[in-house]
């Protein structure tokens, strides 16, 4: 192969070497960067949240009338609420919720083992009667669901004697719990005290913050809290008829209690509004890398036109000595494969400093060695094409008009 | 001179049609992707209140568990809300020019006659001077009055869009609306008002819209009113009452004082450590001594308001720029030396290398100019796509300073990427060329 003479030419002609080996390397280094940005954001979005999101509905009500002051009312309306929501046939549950999942909005604080030395771990929760488990659709793994007598030990705030349980996420348990062993064993706040059992495990539940580092770290625990500002109940309903569901729950719970303001709204509606700015970014890095990508193209093909017009002469000595259409184009080929090569590789270094400069300040996932590997490679074959263009041009110089102006 | 060859450049350009628009539209495409994210990164990073960020401060007392820090990242600073029983105690400070405790939450409203059914909306509970201290300006009316705050009078004050939703936007002063369970006089009816970004409350979405109602502090325990923004808590005291949640050490009050000159501050530095040290010997704020007043500025960095997207995106927009730059010298030079007999004749007939150097140099800025003008129209377009899909509804626009931004980086753009091509055109040796014509 020719490598040592195509390797002096090219240092005979700096500019254009120097040109496309610095275009290429920073478009590795952004196209790499921002598809790392892009895939971490796409996967806090795609991840499972572990519900049954695509078939659960929320209600929320803001009663408004006076006899909402009374807090027997409010207990008689949240109960026939319940009762008339199980009762409806395209329903499979019901549970009465205070804050929504994914929305982020809700309520956390931070646990530990009872007694232990580790410090607590943050983890959101929310309040759900023995229907939770079955509405949300989460799996438990390990241990019990909560009973009558879980949820009525909490509505009776005074009462100490009946213990405290609690169902928690896998996550959190490891967390907490880190030799495995998780039902049966108290959690605190520190002050033990006020100690809950852990008397379930499910396998996996977003919290309200779904993307924060904690989003998984979940815990359930059994009551119906109801206030007089705000009562909302997770619906979940038979697959196919959430869409037909959605008027006619809130004309029913306003028929149930006219005094107050419902709102019927989908899980995903929510999870897709959490997500707007991600999804907005996503798209804003994604639109990057596509343009980088056709920019950096457009300047080889311009480069790489411009020299082979300069060595237009040459190209034609060189037919008239005997080289082959073929020999041009690998030629040429052969040129770019070496520019774009170096380019890579110093694209590979440049790459990591700008992780390094974007996570200083900013957020920027570690580079994964398969997305450098990755971009390189379509750096390359974007490389290749785009020289081929004018080197197929190349292959058209015909030798005897050569040997008539030199 | 400069007539003459701002007129060879457009000649130049019109020569080649196609290659000319490639170049400006190469130019013009970095430029878009820059100006629109510089933009963005100027709002996000902007002072809401410039002529007096540095005489607002933002009140915080250290008060956290006594073991830890509230950020473990940065153990110099106090949390940033303050509990209720604290800010009605320095509340009575005589001190600041200005001073308002206050905080957002949800309050059910019950509009008059059939039409509308009650909606929950969202209120600040604050004082008069919350308005003077952030200059909010009024459409109808003004702001209680001291009187009022003491009371609490039943009076409020609502913004534009309130008032458009349920006056049709005549002037509502002197009308009256039902919250809760009684009758507020509306007092004052803001003019449109958007802080960017919120620097009165940066911890509840900073770049969200302000309260739609405004109603006297001191209504908070009359309503037993509860705190929709964020709250914090370390102690594991129970609270079972609305008093208890009024006297607990729960954070959710955002205090703000406006103290014009540095004595006043330093008076008012030694106020709070009095008042702080005197709690003390109550066992509470058993932290190290440790209050702090942050001008505007100060808050928002603290409080990093600034997306980390947004940051990323300059720092790769203006590399996007650079790219773009490389292309454009790659394919000016194409341009300009296939364009090397003329200019040979031209060297041969006289004209100096200089004159050819500034002569291509202009056919540069030429293109960078008109890149940035279409890379700008471009950025419009950017921003108002993004703000279609923000569901904030802030506006994020191109102001004079970013055009000018953008005008100067496109020229910036345009002589970098201009110096070499031109650098070498008119180092070409006029005899080669002579002798090939």
């Amino acid at each position: 192969m020719e490598f040592g003479p195509i390797f002096r030419a090219l240092l005979n002609n700096r500019t254009r070497f120097w040109l496309i080996t610095v275009e290429v390397a920073l478009t590795l280094a952004i196209v790499v960067n921002c598809t790392s940005i892009f895939l971490d954001k796409r996967q806090s979005f795609v991840s499972p949240t572990g519900m049954d999101i695509a078939n659960i509905l929320v209600i929320t009500t803001e009663p408004f009338g006076e006899n909402f002051a009374i807090e027997d009312y409010v207990e008689d309306v949240g109960d026939s609420d319940l009762a008339r929501l199980r009762s409806h046939p395209s329903i499979i549950n019901a549970t009465p919720i205070l804050h929504i999942p994914l929305s982020g909005s809700g309520s956390s604080t931070s646990r530990k083992a009872a007694g232990s030395e580790i410090d607590t771990v943050r983890v959101a929760y929310f309040w759900v009667d023995e229907n939770g488990i079955e509405t949300l659709g989460v799996e438990l793994i390990d241990g019990r669901n909560f009973n009558r007598a879980d949820i009525e030990g909490r509505i009776d705030n005074g009462n100490d004697d009946i213990p405290r349980t609690v169902i928690v996420t896998k996550a959190f348990a490891e967390q907490i719990f880190p030799d495995g062993n998780v039902v049966g064993r108290q959690i605190s706040n520190g002050d033990d005290e006020n100690a809950a059992t852990v008397i379930g495990v499910i396998d996996h539940m977003s919290n309200s913050w779904p993307s924060a580092s904690f989003g998984d770290h979940t815990m359930l625990r059994p009551g119906m809290v109801r206030d007089s500002r705000e009562m909302n109940y997770l619906v979940r309903t038979e697959p196919g008829t959430i869409d037909s569901l959605y008027t006619e729950l809130e004309e029913l719970m306003v028929s149930l209690e006219s005094d107050r303001v419902v709102t019927v709204r989908t899980l995903s509606e929510i999870k897709l509004r959490y997500f707007k700015r991600t999804l907005m970014a996503m798209k804003i890095w994604a639109a990057v890398v596509v343009l980088m990508i056709i920019v950096t193209s457009l300047g080889i093909v311009g480069l790489t036109s411009f020299s082979v017009t300069q060595r237009t002469r040459e190209i034609r000595t060189r037919r008239a000595l005997g080289a082959t259409r073929l020999a041009i184009l690998r030629y040429f080929v052969i040129e770019n494969w070496l520019i774009t090569g170096i380019g890579l590789a110093l694209g590979t270094l440049l790459t990591i400093g700008l992780n390094f400069v974007l996570a200083q300040y900013a957020e920027a996932p570690k580079i994964d060695w398969m997305l450098l590997v990755g971009g390189a490679a379509v750096l390359w074959t974007a490389g290749q094409l785009a020289a081929l263009v004018p080197a197929m041009r190349a292959t058209s110089v015909t030798p005897e008009i050569a040997t008539r102006t030199v | 001179m400069f007539a003459y060859q701002l007129r060879l450049a457009f000649k130049s350009l019109r020569r080649n049609p196609v290659l000319s628009t490639l170049l400006v539209a190469a130019i013009g495409l970095g430029i878009a992707v820059s100006t629109a994210s510089v933009t963005i990164y100027h709002i996000y990073s902007s002072n809401p209140i410039p002529h007096k960020s540095d005489v607002l401060f933002h009140v915080e007392i250290d008060n956290w568990h006594p073991d830890r820090p509230f950020d473990s990242d940065h153990p110099e600073r106090a949390p940033s809300q303050i509990a209720y029983r604290d800010a009605m105690a320095i509340m009575q400070s005589q001190i600041p020019t200005y001073q308002s405790a206050a905080f957002r939450t949800e309050l059910m409203v019950f509009p008059d006659g059939d039409e509308q059914r009650p909606f929950r909306e969202i209120v600040r509970m604050c004082s008069a001077d919350f308005f003077m201290m952030f200059d909010v300006p009024f459409q109808y009316g003004d702001a209680w009055d001291d009187a009022a705050d003491q009371a609490p009078e039943p009076v409020i004050v609502i913004d534009s869009k309130t008032n458009q939703r349920l006056f049709g936007g005549s002037n509502s002063v002197g009308r009256s609306l039902k919250i809760v369970d009684r009758y507020f006089t509306i007092v004052g009816v803001l003019a449109p008002w958007r802080p960017t970004p919120k620097h009165y409350d940066p911890t509840v979405n900073a770049f969200g819209e302000p309260e739609a109602i405004y109603m006297p502090f001191n209504f908070t325990p009359v309503f037993e009113v509860t705190n929709a923004g964020n709250t914090w808590g370390w102690s594991s005291d129970p609270i079972d009452t609305y008093e208890d949640y009024l006297q607990s050490e729960l954070l959710w009050i955002q205090m703000w004082v406006q103290l014009d000159t540095a004595e006043q501050k330093q008076t008012y530095q030694d106020f709070l450590d009095a008042y702080v040290l005197e709690q003390k010997k109550l066992d509470r704020l058993s932290r190290p001594l440790n209050n702090r007043l942050l001008d505007v500025m100060t808050t928002l960095e603290e409080r990093e308001v600034v997306p980390d997207s947004t940051k990323s995106q300059l720092v790769v927009s203006l590399l996007f720029l650079v790219v773009c730059s490389i292309n454009l010298i790659g394919i000016l030079l194409g341009k300009f030396l296939s364009r090397a007999p003329e200019i040979g004749v031209r060297r041969a007939l006289g004209a100096s290398r200089r004159s050819v150097f500034i002569q291509h140099l202009i056919e540069c800025e030429v293109i960078g100019v008109l890149g940035g003008s279409l890379g700008l129209a471009f950025s419009v377009l950017i921003l108002n796509v993004i703000n279609r899909m923000l569901s904030n509804g802030e506006q994020l626009h191109l102001d004079l300073n970013m055009v000018g931004a953008g005008l100067l980086l496109s020229l910036v753009a345009g002589l970098i990427a201009g110096i070499y091509p031109s650098w070498r055109i008119c180092h070409v040796a006029p005899a080669v060329y002579l002798k090939m014509q």
